[in-house]
């Protein structure tokens, strides 16, 4: 009796461990599953975001790219690229990368648009041979050197930060490394074009305001001996050649003249350059004003800014309605003037771009000028000086800085305004 | 009936018993094994999710589809400490600028739980809509990295100086057999907002 229980009980439990090891089993597959899940994703996300990151590379190589990858094998997984472009006219094109892993297929957008360099506060190529980022300096928006960076007493940069060769530090790390208070990429090449007024002499010369330079031809004498009538064989023909262009923007106008003794023609600035390229070859420009709308003034020679060049909406206000935007290129230098309205203060509302510098007119000379104060961003060859300081850190000649980044040039730019000639990502979206 | 009969009962009972002590004993344990397996699965399968929504989540900081909303991407981090974090984003991908803040409750906050260390991980967009994992965590870390890997210190005072992040989770049981919880760790070395550092 007892042992049949017995049979009876230990058969019973039998069937319940039976149930609790199919139990386990399931349980240990599940947990492996979830695993293997997990684990799946991951790879097929990175197998997506390389596939985008080697596209990224060969748009970097080559802009002209849209060939995209097909079924590249990465990890035991497969990548597959498309580029498309969204906006022909922007010329935006989109990376779409696909990852796939054990089944399970991961996707990552990438957003590109033309660079340009009115997005930097400040782009040199040279910085000078003894030109120090000091603990007093604050650049607030993105920073480019193809130079070495040198740094002393904790520089601030709010922007990205990045030079094609790297830090130098005035002591040691510990005493002078700059706050990033964004990022910071050392051995990043972005050279300065030769050719980077090219596509704005374009587009002057196409729907925009292109000034060549002419000869003006001027008869002078004819007046013999100081007798009455005219000697038309005494008379004389003169070629004189403008060498300077001033332009002065009155807010929806604009005057320009060319020479100093000529008259100023008005025009209503859309109409003379309805897509925003103006464009003066062979003259120095001479420039100042109220600028309302969007437009680039560039110019082969110099521009000087003979007084303050600013927007007739603030731009230290962010709002809808204020779309001044001012680009100012110059293939030589973009210098200050040294004239009795720049001795106090000069005020510029614009995106400098010069393959020369930009600089002050005798710097070393001028009286004490109070400030450049500036809204929008450098691009320069070379560092240009704008004044001297003395000991104690006074400015003894010249101008103090003081620029302010335009917030707006991350994402917008003067019209023909220089491009980088690559392509920079706009937003990277994992999904 | 004889000695020998009452032997045989005497001997069969104490067998008897002692089988069934042995019975009791592994239904007992196959019971905490079942328990504690099943608990385990769950706990991995909460990591995971928990993971796989923060990844997915912090990988979209600084991002939105309508991109020319945010001016500078690397201002995308409004507030970080240790616990919590507020950011800019596009939550739908709709082209439309959200605020997305995850912070980490107290204890205090779930005491419906007999697990005394878990808590309620919050994540609310736009200072609104209010989500709450109760998935038994009890540690969600965060650690800051600067543009040259250097390990901000806390209050960070310029939330734009972050380049990198770690993130730390660790979930338990929220009921556990004979108070045994089970843990499990996640860790994210250097997650990289691909955002906030591309232009």
């Amino acid at each position: 009796m007892v042992g049949k229980a017995s049979l009876f009980l230990v058969l019973g439990f039998s069937l319940i461990f039976l149930v609790f090891g199919q139990k386990f089993s399931s349980l240990g597959n599940s947990a492996v599953d979830n695993m293997t899940n997990y684990y799946s994703e991951s790879v097929a996300h990175d197998c997506a975001a390389s596939g985008a990151n080697l596209a990224a590379n060969q748009l970097f190589l080559d802009p002209t790219w849209r060939t995209g990858f097909t079924n590249l094998s990465l990890n035991n997984g497969t990548i597959n690229v498309a580029v498309n472009e969204i906006d022909p006219f922007q010329d935006i094109i989109q990376i779409v990368s696909t990852g796939t892993f054990n089944g399970i297929t991961k996707k990552v957008t990438v957003t590109l648009k033309p660079s340009k360099f009115s997005k930097f506060a400040y782009f040199s190529v040279s910085e000078g041979d003894n030109i120090w980022w000091i603990g007093k300096d604050t650049v607030w928006g993105p920073f480019h050197t193809q130079d070495y960076m040198r740094v002393e007493n904790h520089p601030v940069f709010m922007g990205k930060a990045t030079t094609a060769k790297s830090l130098i530090y005035y002591t040691n790390k510990k005493s002078d490394e700059p706050h990033f208070f964004s990022t910071f990429e050392d051995g990043q090449d972005e050279p300065l074009p030769t050719d980077g007024l090219a596509p704005i002499k374009a587009a002057a010369q196409n729907n925009g305001f292109f000034q060549p330079l002419m000869n003006d031809t001027v008869v002078t004498g004819g007046n013999n001996g100081g007798g009455w009538g005219w000697n038309k064989h005494h008379h004389t023909t003169t070629t004189i050649t403008p060498d300077t262009a001033y332009i002065t923007f009155v807010n929806d106008s604009v005057q320009i003249k060319l020479g100093y003794d000529k008259t100023a023609h008005t025009y209503l600035t859309h109409t003379l350059a309805p897509n925003g390229a103006i464009y003066v070859e062979g003259m120095d420009v001479r420039l100042k004003g109220t600028v309302q709308g969007q437009y680039t003034v560039a110019s082969d020679c110099n521009i000087y800014l003979d007084d303050d060049i600013v927007y007739k909406n603030n731009p230290n206000i962010i709002n809808n309605n204020n779309t001044d935007l001012l680009g100012i290129v110059a293939q030589k230098n973009v210098i200050i003037t040294d004239n009795k309205a720049n001795h106090k203060d000069i005020n510029i509302d614009a995106a400098i771009y010069t393959q020369g510098s930009f600089t002050a007119e005798n710097y070393d000379n001028l009286p004490v000028c109070g400030n450049i104060n500036l809204i929008g961003g450098i691009t320069q060859n070379v560092r240009g000086p704008v004044g001297l300081f003395n000991y104690g850190g006074n400015i003894s000649s010249g101008f103090a800085k003081r620029y302010a980044y335009d917030q707006r040039l991350m994402i917008s730019s003067p019209p023909f305004f220089p491009g980088t000639g690559r392509f920079e990502i706009v937003s990277w979206l994992d999904e | 009936m004889g000695y020998s009969t009452i032997l045989d009962i005497l001997g069969s009972i104490i067998m008897g018993g002692l089988l069934m002590l042995i019975l009791w004993r592994m239904n007992a344990s196959a019971t905490d094994n079942n328990f504690n397996y099943g608990a385990e699965v769950a706990l991995q399968q909460n990591l995971t999710t928990v993971a796989l929504i923060l990844e997915h989540d912090f990988r979209k900081i600084g991002y939105c589809k309508d991109y020319n909303k945010i001016f500078d991407p690397s201002k995308s981090i409004l507030y970080a400490d240790s616990t919590s974090i507020k950011f800019l984003t596009d939550d739908k991908d709709n082209g439309n600028l959200d605020t997305m803040y995850y912070y980490l409750g107290p204890t205090s906050e779930l005491t419906s739980t007999p697990n005394p260390r878990d808590r309620l991980l919050h994540r609310v967009i736009n200072g609104q809509t209010h989500l709450e994992a109760n998935l038994g965590v009890t540690k969600f870390r965060l650690v800051y990295f600067g543009a040259l890997g250097d390990t901000l210190t806390l209050p960070i005072a310029h939330p734009g100086s972050i380049s990198l992040i770690e993130i730390d989770l660790a979930v338990e049981n929220p009921y556990a057999y004979n108070n045994e919880y089970s843990q499990a760790f996640w860790r994210q070395i250097r997650l990289a907002a691909r955002n906030l550092k591309n232009r």
